[in-house]
């Protein structure tokens, strides 16, 4: 089966990795897939310098969910806006609202309750799944999550458990709960490891499934290896400059795929390096390359 | 301009992740102490050729380790840990025993000390005054954490020192909870109070905050000495003796982020010196290239190297444009392999050196 009909059974597909490996292009290449697929997407992005909007063209939403193309939508969360939504919800008065959000008990503990954010940024896409969104939210079948970089993807997906654990009761403890079982199903919430054949992603990448495996004893559905060199030409013996170049890049990507299969087993995709700036042309001719029996490389 | 000086007794690398800061750090370490500098090079977390290149491994999350460099200065290198130093910190500066096992066995604090934002930032200003208050070193260089916004590491102090002396410390001083461990009705939520904090009550929880209130009760003798480290390194960062070397990714996707920090360290006060891209592709002309292979999945090696360079050259036009010819502005060259001994982190210093006094050079010629 390929990774793609894998993920498409999936209602949350969270996206992680080491910074700069190309979390965010392979994110929207992924939800692009899934809604060409039939999926209806929502991808989620969680960083307050936003990127994603360009992979499709749009100006910046401020955290609104976009319409990005057919059956697909992006949006820019920022979690402390969950906390508060939570917490208006539960209270029926406006004013009264305003005195716990505005309490310095509530800041400070929003501010510093260990992975609190975390499960406000997966609670979010549990609550949309369910139909629980705000008002004219999109119905949506699968949630594409660009997840903060490494050490805070473990914390991410770990999150819930340690709040359930933590805080114990009320309505922030409740849907930790609720979100430790969603994460721990693989039917309902897949992972998805982005990584690039060269030596610190390859390293974070390996240590990044051992803490899944240790913090949620989860395995991901799949690893993506982006940015490879093409295949260099054989050795005539005179190289120019640039194969020179392009032979000794390649050769790292090797080295490092290498050492990567060395210590990864399941199933794997591997994107090209491509001529181009981020953009719809880009995200385009990574999806194409996703299709079976292209961009592989080995 | 000399990349190391005795006028910079302090050099600190910022940078977005994944540019290559820990190399850059370590390649000047290398240089200060051929230079005849007893140096020491602070970092987070360098990968493992890198450790193997300085000759150092996990004891330097310990303490300070000399690398096996034969030059006239010493060259020292410690990895940054934030759970260690914090932990080390409690213990040294806990009034008794007792007080630091109470903090040290907070669940609270073992939670807080692996998942606060910035705490790692602010123990690597905690290792920063250790260190110069020891003046051992006559240079020190300190890579900062690798955050997506590196400034962040700039604003830990403040931040932290900030999340002390807000509410934290006066909750903990006036607590939150009467002697039965029951929270306590305050009426400063006016006629509305009861409900609000009964719901407060509902969604925080009393358990953590209970443990929350005991950390900062534990915490609050401590808090004089943080505040007063915290501002003398905050001096100490806005010295005109501590320079700033920004180190950025090629290619016009990063010259937002290189210019929104050139312009926010100047805003704050700190002292920019040179701005590195670093990781430069070469710049092929167009004629040298064979056709490409016309699938988009498959591009050639030409194709690519070539666009890669074009790119790579282009944002450098751009960027030196928008940060205007006072700047130092240097590029340093894609390396076919990243540094894996002395010599090449050397070689690698060097580098950036001449390319520094090039710079000087054209700048006073036009």
């Amino acid at each position: 089966m390929s990774i793609l009909n894998n993920l498409a059974r999936r209602q949350l597909v969270v996206v992680t990795g080491k910074g700069g490996v190309g979390k965010t292009t392979v994110s929207a290449t992924l939800g692009r897939a899934l809604a060409a697929a039939g999926r209806r997407t929502l991808i989620v992005e969680v960083d307050p310098r936003e990127n994603l909007h360009q992979m499709f063209a749009l100006p910046p939403s401020g955290g609104a969910i976009v319409e990005a193309g057919p059956r697909v939508w992006v949006q820019n969360l920022k979690p402390r806006q969950v906390l508060d939504e939570i917490v208006r919800e539960r209270l029926p008065l406006e004013m009264l609202t305003r005195r716990v959000l505005d309490s310095s008990i509530y800041q400070h503990f929003t501010a510093t309750a260990p992975g609190l954010k975390e499960v406000a940024i997966l609670g979010h896409a549990w609550r949309l799944l369910n139909g629980l969104g705000a008002m004219g939210a999109p119905a949506l079948d699968t949630i594409v999550l660009d997840a903060p970089a490494t050490g805070h993807g473990v914390s991410l997906l770990a999150a819930p458990l340690l709040v359930a654990e933590v805080i114990r009761r009320g309505p922030f403890a409740e849907m930790g709960g609720e979100l430790a079982r969603f994460v721990s199903d693989p039917e309902r919430c897949g992972i998805v490891v982005v990584t690039q054949a060269e030596e610190m992603p390859v390293q974070e990448a390996i240590e990044l499934r051992e803490a899944l495996r240790e913090r949620i004893r989860r395995d991901p559905e799949a690893l993506v290896v982006n940015g490879l060199y093409p295949p260099a030409p054989s050795d005539q013996g005179q190289d120019d400059a640039l194969v020179s170049l392009w032979r000794r890049r390649r050769k790292l990507n090797e080295d490092e795929m290498a050492r990567l299969i060395e210590h990864w087993e399941g199933p794997r995709v591997e994107l090209p390096l491509l001529a181009m700036d981020r953009g719809p042309h880009l995200i385009r001719a990574l999806q194409s390359c996703l299709e079976p029996g292209r961009g592989a490389w080995s | 301009m000399e990349l190391i000086s005795d006028r910079h007794p302090l050099v600190v690398v910022v940078g977005s992740g994944g540019v290559g800061k820990t190399t850059l750090a370590a390649s000047m370490g290398v240089l200060s102490a051929r230079a005849g500098r007893d140096t020491l090079v602070m970092t987070f977390d360098p990968s493992l050729r890198l450790k193997d290149a300085l000759g150092v491994g996990e004891e330097a999350k310990l303490h300070e380790v000399p690398v096996p460099l034969d030059a006239p200065g010493r060259l020292h290198a410690s990895l940054l840990d934030a759970r260690q130093t914090f932990d080390r910190l409690i213990e040294r500066y806990a009034q008794e025993p007792e007080a630091s096992r109470r903090i040290l066995e907070n669940r609270f604090y073992q939670q807080l000390s692996g998942t606060l934002s910035g705490i790692l930032e602010y123990m690597a200003v905690e290792r920063l005054f250790e260190v110069e208050a020891e003046g051992r070193y006559s240079q020190v260089i300190l890579d900062t954490p690798p955050t997506r916004q590196a400034l962040d590491f700039l604003e830990a102090p403040s931040r932290i020192i900030g999340f002390l002396e807000s509410g934290a410390i006066r909750v903990a001083l006036k607590p939150w909870f009467d002697e039965e461990g029951r929270l306590k009705a305050a009426s400063r939520f006016g006629p509305l109070g009861r409900q609000a904090e009964r719901f407060l009550d509902d969604v925080v929880g009393l358990d953590l905050l209970r443990d929350m209130a005991e950390f900062f009760q534990a915490f609050a003798p401590l808090y004089e000495g943080f505040r007063e480290r915290a501002q003398a390194v905050e001096q100490l960062l806005r010295s005109p003796k501590t320079r700033f070397v920004l180190v950025s990714g090629p290619g016009e996707e990063r010259i937002p982020d290189t210019l929104f920090f050139a312009r926010r360290l100047e805003q704050a006060g700190f002292h920019l010196g040179p701005i590195l891209v670093n990781r430069v592709h070469p710049h092929y002309l167009a004629e040298n290239v064979p056709s490409g292979s016309g699938d988009p999945c498959r591009p050639t090696g030409w194709e690519l190297l070539s666009w890669l360079g074009e790119r790579d050259r282009k944002g450098l036009v751009e960027l030196t444009k928008l940060l205007g010819r006072e700047q130092p502005l240097i590029e340093i060259p894609l390396l076919p392999e990243e540094p894996t001994d002395l010599a090449s982190l050397e070689s690698l210093g060097k580098t950036v050196q001449e390319r520094l006094a090039g710079w000087e050079r054209y700048v006073s010629r036009t």
